[in-house]
């Protein structure tokens, strides 16, 4: 099938309930950091921008506007000891298996068997949708994101938005 | 999310985007990204199917490995299996009330 075209339809659904038509970024270049290692010796982190958190913390805003909350998830955790908060998407299937969304658990694996190096010691949820102040995500938020993942020695991050 | 991707890969560590909004995606240009035509809340794939699940992990690992230009999009091949569409979500009086007055 033809892929969603996801910003008429939210535009639609937003303009419908009186909000502004949001703009995203528009780039037409990206910067670029060479992976330096093998995978095999390479410590991979997860973020996700899914409402993902842990059961004994707070839950994300399911309506989040202008949320720069970030949390930082135990990839050694239980993947049934999450709950997910966001009304932007249908989220049942990762009710049942975080790994539709967020795939700690076939990480691990794949570092149990040597494919990778190492799984981070932190993965990373936030960045819920509806950002209007970006600039606070460029100045802010994003570096010190960028931050805790130098400080936990990680050479490749998987973005997933939802 | 494209966005922070972006401000980790400047700050020295690459990413892949493993998205399922291929027209955002395209607009905001994440250093390396993956498109897979599955719903928004299964960019892996479905509950309990560890093998799709592992298919597409890899191969957002893979790429880190084999892209070589910024700001490449890659559809993947893997089909979702049957139609699907936008989720609208719960637009309820209460939700609605709540977003504007954020």
């Amino acid at each position: 099938m033809e892929p969603i075209r996801y910003v008429d339809a939210l535009n639609d659904k937003y303009g419908a309930m009186g909000f502004p038509a949001y703009r995203w970024s528009e780039n037409d270049s990206a910067p670029w950091t060479p992976l330096a290692k093998p995978l095999s010796d390479c410590t991979v982190a997860l973020l996700v921008s899914g409402g993902i958190s842990h059961c004994a913390a707070a839950p994300f805003d399911p309506d989040a506007r202008n949320d720069h909350r970030v949390d930082a998830i135990d990839p050694n955790e239980p993947s049934d000891q999450y709950q997910i908060h966001d009304s932007y998407y249908d989220h049942s299937d990762a009710d049942r298996d975080l790994n539709c969304i967020l795939p700690v658990d076939r990480l691990r694996a794949l570092a149990d068997s040597g494919e990778i190096g190492a799984v981070a010691a932190r993965h990373w949820s936030g960045f819920m949708g509806r950002t209007y102040n970006r600039s606070k995500v460029r100045d802010e938020s994003g570096p010190a994101l960028a931050a805790a993942l130098k400080a936990d020695g990680v050479d490749l991050l998987i973005a997933i938005p939802a | 999310m494209g966005l922070v991707a972006r401000v980790v890969e400047e700050a020295g560590i690459p990413t892949v985007t493993v998205s399922t909004g291929r027209d955002i995606t395209a607009l905001v240009r994440p250093p390396r990204s993956l498109f897979v035509n599955f719903p928004m809340g299964n960019p892996f794939g479905r509950p309990g199917d560890t093998a799709m699940q592992t298919e597409i992990l890899r191969a957002a690992l893979d790429f880190a490995v084999t892209a070589t230009e910024p700001g490449v999009l890659v559809d993947l091949p893997q089909q979702w299996g049957e139609e699907f569409v936008y989720f609208t979500g719960e637009a309820t009086p209460e939700a609605l009330a709540k977003q504007l007055k954020k």
